[in-house]
């Protein structure tokens, strides 16, 4: 299946945001192998809400995960073999409501995952109800009055907790979310691509494409960037911030691969009487 | 003594060296040969409270210890108080002289002699192990060497401090308890050490964990080990992610396993349900402490049975299996790896406080572990829930050309989700195919202990209590049949079928009777009564004697 696609129905709805996302990773994952990634390296974790769907649509291996619980599977993944390319698909439910605490730690750990947000800013498979991204005073069925809680920032959010790569893109630009998309992937540590889409029961493009603006300018410091991240408009994007920090496996285990090197029997038996030599 | 025991028990506050204490003790019993059983009895804190730790030892081999104690080292008054009729008959009991008089024992100023330290707090052990080396007879280089080998910071002062309460300590106890030298000295390990070994030699790669006692030792162990075996070993944030980051390892063909106890075991629940579904091998070791909720956190229970037994949410098949001794731990350990990865589905080792850390003189045939190996697929056109004759579908790992989809959803049999019909039957019926293939294979395997008496009744029970039901035994000189299930899910009914409608009588740590309410329901056995301890202490000897006795009448 040259085009990375399964034989599965695409039920996303016709004009969904998700499209551009499934068409972006469709065209990086060609770019990363003509840059020396392997495509069987590549492997994938999704969530549960219509972000997830991806699993289904996109001819990778990998395990299609619980709500909230993709960046764990994903940190598995990793840690027992790193030479896999990493890549969790999240949503602002899954990754930020029930998975919050997961996607922290997997910034604050700089685990070399690469974490794709759908924000759609509602939680759509379950008919609309408001999310951690949602701004204040959303209808759903949850929230008859409107909802009265403020929504994340997820740029300033993630960059203070760790994250080493941090964009914002936006599924109506596909070319700059490929190219962010290969950038994201390439990098060593935890990238987290907050990406733009609107849900068609509940949004119009125009309401995105008529906002959409670039950042001109990158701070120079972790503190600068910050600044820019808590005062840009929600619908700006780029890559907001990129460093070098030592990923986490490495300080766990240096270069060592638990799968591929792990010991033999004879070996491991061979230890144990060690121990328990009286 | 009771019968050839002798125990020793030393107790005082937390931080003055108590548990540390009763370890040296247990290594220079071993190291003269003879077989060793170690309960720490501790509080949910740092500092303070009274804490014990309680030594029996025999030539012979011994599965609990005894409550009784032929020497006992209060560090303070507390101790002396709460540990006054735990004196066997001839024992002694020493006592702390700056805070208490008038004991009928051997007064020792510890605090005014320890005062004179500056690592006051830790001499108190030191001082106990000087008034054990008396009483057994031990010469003071003797005693010099064990100090030198066990408290290696600060020797000058420690031996010095030795020595000095070897020699107060002189009338009315050096020599009291002199001991018979064993045949073979044996290495002593900790439940968990010996569950830890055990995954080991099965093919551990990776462990996940978040502390909770009385499973942290586990990740303590292999956190310490993991440069010597290559594991990758890690504390995560939550066992909501311990069992998801566990469940992905397996994914990369990594043996994993986790430990846990009570409240983080609820959490991953949902995990186990996951890999129920994506068919994920993994090994959960569920040391159980009394609940419900945060419950008693230092000490034993058996009341998560039923819980381990119906664990996550849907149909699928889970593996129960629990150790009755530290020395079946290694085994079983490495023997649930291999079955959760023939079988591909969860398993749980489930196990208790008293099991993970008590610590007992053992024999381990190292090479009798299993090695867990999947059975893997050969060729193109992979299907990751291919639907074969046994319900067992072959594996693959990435990196590889094929693409391999494990699937929380209900799915196809290349790992799409689907939503129609006859696939979602076909796949309930697929993995429950498994649960006949498991059931065959465990007919060829030891899956139920049972030692047969020359009584008309059986005793039944399961885990560590089975350690306390053959010291009992022991003790009152009993011989009826005694019947350990090892397995608990699937319960090995056809090993159980001869016992249905004889005199059966079931020992737990339940105070509803779970263990017994299975083994009415899954092996339709007549269970005459039940004996339960549930104060969050294991069974001694002596009073679990009585108590069969009265029953067996």
């Amino acid at each position: 299946m040259e085009d990375l696609k399964t034989y599965a129905e695409v039920t996303w709805c016709p004009g969904c945001g998700n499209f551009g996302i499934f068409t972006a990773i469709r065209n990086a994952i060609p770019l990363l192998e003509q840059r020396g990634i392997k495509r069987e390296n590549i492997v994938m974790t999704a969530g549960i809400g219509c972000h997830a769907k991806m699993f289904d649509y996109l001819n990778l291996s990998g395990i299609y995960s619980l709500h909230g619980r993709e960046i764990t599977t994903a940190s598995g993944f990793k840690i027992s073999n790193p030479n896999l390319k990493v890549i969790t698909f999240s949503g602002d439910g899954s990754g930020l409501g029930e998975g919050l605490a997961h996607t922290l730690f997997a910034a604050k750990r700089n685990m070399d995952i690469t974490m794709i947000l759908h924000n759609n800013g509602v939680y759509a498979l379950t008919t609309g109800q408001f999310s951690p991204l949602t701004q204040e005073g959303w209808k759903g069925p949850s929230t008859p009055k409107g909802s009265f809680e403020i929504p994340f920032n997820p740029i300033s959010l993630l960059i203070e907790v760790g994250a080493t790569f941090v964009a914002r893109c936006y599924a109506g630009e596909v070319k700059h979310l490929t190219n962010t998309l290969v950038k994201a992937i390439e990098h060593e540590g935890f990238s987290f691509i907050e990406i733009l889409q609107p849900a068609m029961p509940y949004h119009k493009w125009e309401e995105f494409k008529d906002n959409i603006e670039y950042i001109d300018n990158n701070g120079k410091s972790k503190d600068e960037v910050l600044k820019i991240a808590r005062q840009a408009h929600r619908f700006t994007i780029g890559i907001f911030y990129q460093e070098i920090r030592e990923v986490y496996h490495k300080s766990l285990y240096g270069s060592f691969n638990p799968v591929k090197n792990s010991m033999s029997r004879e070996k491991r038996l061979e230890k144990i009487n060690l121990i328990l030599k009286p | 003594m009771v019968n050839d025991i002798f125990t020793f028990l030393v107790g005082g506050k937390a931080g003055e060296g108590v548990k540390k204490a009763g370890s040296v003790a247990a290594h220079i019993f071993a190291s003269i040969g003879q077989r060793v059983f170690q309960m720490d009895d501790y509080m949910s804190l740092i500092r303070g409270g009274h804490n014990f730790s309680i030594v029996s030892t025999s030539t012979r081999w011994i599965s609990s210890y005894y409550m009784k104690a032929d020497l006992l080292v209060n560090f303070d008054k507390r101790s002396c108080e709460t540990h006054i009729n735990d004196l066997a008959d001839g024992g002694l009991i020493i006592y702390n002289s700056d805070e208490l008089e008038d004991v009928d024992g051997v007064g020792i100023p510890f605090s005014s002699e320890a005062e004179k330290y500056p690592m006051k707090n830790l001499m108190y052990g030191v001082g106990a192990v000087a008034i054990l080396a008396s009483a057994i007879g031990f010469k003071k280089e003797q005693m010099n060497e064990s100090i030198k080998n066990q408290y290696p910071r600060g020797i000058e002062d420690n031996v010095k401090f030795a020595n000095t309460i070897y020699d107060m300590v002189k009338g009315g106890c050096q020599g009291k308890f002199l001991l018979t030298k064993g045949e073979k000295v044996r290495p002593i390990i900790t439940g968990n050490e010996s569950i830890s070994l055990g995954a080991i030699a099965g093919g551990l790669d990776t462990y996940f964990g978040y502390p909770m006692t009385p499973a942290s030792s586990i990740l303590h162990f292999l956190a310490k080990q993991t440069e010597n075996f290559g594991l990758a070993v890690v504390h995560a944030e939550s066992e909501l992610a311990v069992i998801n980051m566990a469940i992905g390892s397996t994914f990369t063909g990594a043996r994993s396993m986790v430990g846990t106890s009570g409240g983080g075991f609820a959490l991953m629940t949902e995990g186990i349900s996951l890999a129920g579904i994506t068919e994920a091998p993994i090994l959960i070791v569920l040391s159980q402490r009394p609940g419900p909720a945060t419950g008693v956190p230092t000490y034993t229970e058996q009341a998560d049975l039923s819980f381990a037994l119906s664990a996550g949410h849907g149909d699928f098949l889970r593996i129960v299996a629990s150790p009755g001794t530290i020395e079946d731990s290694y085994y079983l350990t490495a023997e649930m790896l291999d079955l959760v990865w023939k079988f591909q589905t969860p398993g749980i080792l489930l196990t208790e406080k008293h099991l993970s850390e008590c610590s007992m003189t053992i024999d381990i045939d190292v090479d009798k572990a299993k090695w867990a190996k999947p059975k893997m697929y050969q060729g193109e056109n992979y299907k990751r829930y291919h639907n074969a004759e046994d319900g067992i579908s072959p594996m693959l790992f990435p990196p590889s050309k094929e693409v391999i989809k494990w699937n929380s959803y209900e799915h196809d049999e290349f790992g799409v989700t689907t939503e129609n019909a006859e696939m979602i039957a076909k796949m309930h019926d697929k993995r429950n195919k498994k649960l006949k293939a498991l059931v065959e294979y465990l007919k060829s395997q030891y899956t139920v202990n049972i030692i047969r008496g020359e009584m008309n009744t059986n005793l039944f029970a399961y885990g560590s209590t089975y350690m306390s039901v053959l010291e009992a035994l022991r003790y009152g000189g009993l011989n009826p049949t005694i019947v350990q299930p090892i397995f608990l899910s699937p319960l090995p009914t056809w090993e159980l079928a001869e016992f249905k409608n004889q005199d059966n009588i079931v020992i737990e740590q339940s105070s509803t009777g779970q263990f017994t309410t299975l083994l009415k329901e899954k092996a339709r056995l007549k269970i005459r009564t039940t004996i339960k301890k549930y104060d969050g202490r294991p069974f001694d000897p002596i009073e679990l004697s009585k108590k069969i006795k009265e029953v067996l009448q």
